[in-house]
C-alpha cells in the first residue's frame, strides 16, 4: 500500500513538473542559460505560490492584485537571461521554443516583432475547449531573453485586469480572434 | 656545650599530654566528618525532591518546545517572505515583456494601420 502511495505521489510530482518541462524541449533554455552572463530563474509551483500568497498584503495594491492572480494558479515560471554581446543565440534556438508551441492548444495571440530595435514578444494562450489553462510569452532583445510559462487558468482577461499593477499596462486582446495577430514593425 | 645539650634535653623532654587530650581531639575529628553544606551545592539540595525535579524538566520541555515553534515560525516567515519576493519579481518581468508588446501596439495603432 505503501509502494502505491510513493508511485501515485512520483506521478503526480512528475505531473506537477512536466508543465514546465515540456515547454522546453532539448533544454534550450539550460543552453542559452549557460552562455548568459546574468540570469534570473524564478521557479513558484502551485505549492509555492499559496506559501507566498499567504505573505502578500493586501493593503498594498500590486500584492493585493497578484493575491487574486495567482489564485488558481498552478505555476509560474520565468527565465530571463542577459547575455554580454549580440548573437549568443540565434533564431534556430528559439525555433525548438516554437515548435513545442505549434501544438493544437497553444494559440499565438500577440507577436510584436520590432526591427529597429529588435524587441520580439510573442505571447501564447493555452485552450482546452473555452478554457484557458496557461500562457507563455517569449521576448526576446539582441542581448535579451526572456521565457514566462504561467500554468493555470489565466485568462485575457486577467492580464488586462494586470494594468496599473507590476508595471503592466492595460493590454487589449482580442479574445474572439486568438489565432494570431502578429506584426512587423 | 653542656649547657647547650642540657637545655636542648630540658626542651624536648618527653611531656604527658594532659587529661583527656585523646577524647577531645576524637570528639574534634568526629564533629568534623559531618560537612557543612557548601554555598555551591545549596541547588543540589532544592533539587532533592522528585516533584521539583519533574517540574525542571517539564520547564525544559517546555522552553525547548516554545523555542522550537518560534524558531520554525521565524524560518516560514523567512521562505514566504523569499517566495513572495521572487513570486512579484516574475510579474514585473512579465509586465515589463508585456509592456514593450503594449508599447509596440500603441505605436501601430498611431500609426493608423487598422489590425494592431
Amino acid at each position: 500500500m505503501r509502494r502505491l502511495g510513493a508511485v501515485v505521489g512520483l506521478l503526480l510530482a512528475a505531473q506537477m513538473t512536466a508543465t514546465a518541462q515540456d515547454l522546453d524541449p532539448g533544454g534550450t533554455i539550460k543552453k542559452l542559460a549557460a552562455r548568459a552572463s546574468k540570469t534570473i530563474d524564478v521557479n513558484l509551483d502551485q505549492s509555492m505560490l499559496r506559501f507566498a500568497s499567504a505573505f502578500l498584503d493586501p493593503k498594498d495594491p500590486d500584492q493585493a492584485q497578484a493575491k487574486k492572480i495567482i489564485a488558481n494558479m498552478k505555476g509560474i515560471y520565468v527565465h530571463s537571461l542577459e547575455f554580454d554581446k549580440s548573437g549568443e543565440y540565434t533564431e534556430g534556438d528559439l525555433s525548438a521554443l516554437r515548435d513545442a508551441l505549434k501544438q493544437p492548444e497553444w494559440s499565438r495571440i500577440v507577436n510584436v516583432r520590432s526591427k529597429r530595435d529588435g524587441e520580439n514578444v510573442e505571447i501564447y494562450f493555452k485552450k482546452d475547449g473555452e478554457k484557458f489553462e496557461g500562457l507563455i510569452l517569449l521576448a526576446t532583445e539582441p542581448t535579451e531573453f526572456t521565457f514566462v510559462d504561467i500554468a493555470g487558468p489565466i485568462t485575457p482577461e486577467d492580464v488586462m485586469r494586470l494594468g496599473g499593477h507590476f508595471g503592466i499596462p492595460k493590454v487589449n486582446i482580442d479574445q474572439d480572434s486568438p489565432t494570431g495577430k502578429g506584426q512587423d514593425k | 656545650m653542656n649547657r647547650l645539650e642540657d637545655e636542648l634535653k630540658l626542651a624536648l623532654r618527653r611531656v604527658d599530654p594532659p587529661e583527656g587530650f585523646a577524647e577531645r581531639v576524637l570528639a574534634r575529628v568526629a564533629s568534623k566528618e559531618t560537612p557543612k553544606a557548601s554555598p555551591a551545592h545549596w541547588w543540589l539540595h532544592a533539587f532533592g525532591s522528585v516533584q521539583l525535579r519533574w517540574a525542571a524538566v517539564c520547564a525544559m520541555c517546555v522552553s525547548l518546545a516554545v523555542s522550537g515553534a518560534l524558531y520554525q515560525r521565524a524560518a516560514d516567515r523567512r521562505r514566504g517572505e523569499a517566495a513572495k519576493e521572487q513570486l512579484m519579481l516574475a510579474l514585473r518581468i512579465t509586465g515589463s515583456k508585456l509592456q514593450i508588446a503594449e508599447q509596440s501596439l500603441k505605436e501601430l495603432d498611431s500609426s493608423g494601420r487598422p489590425e494592431r
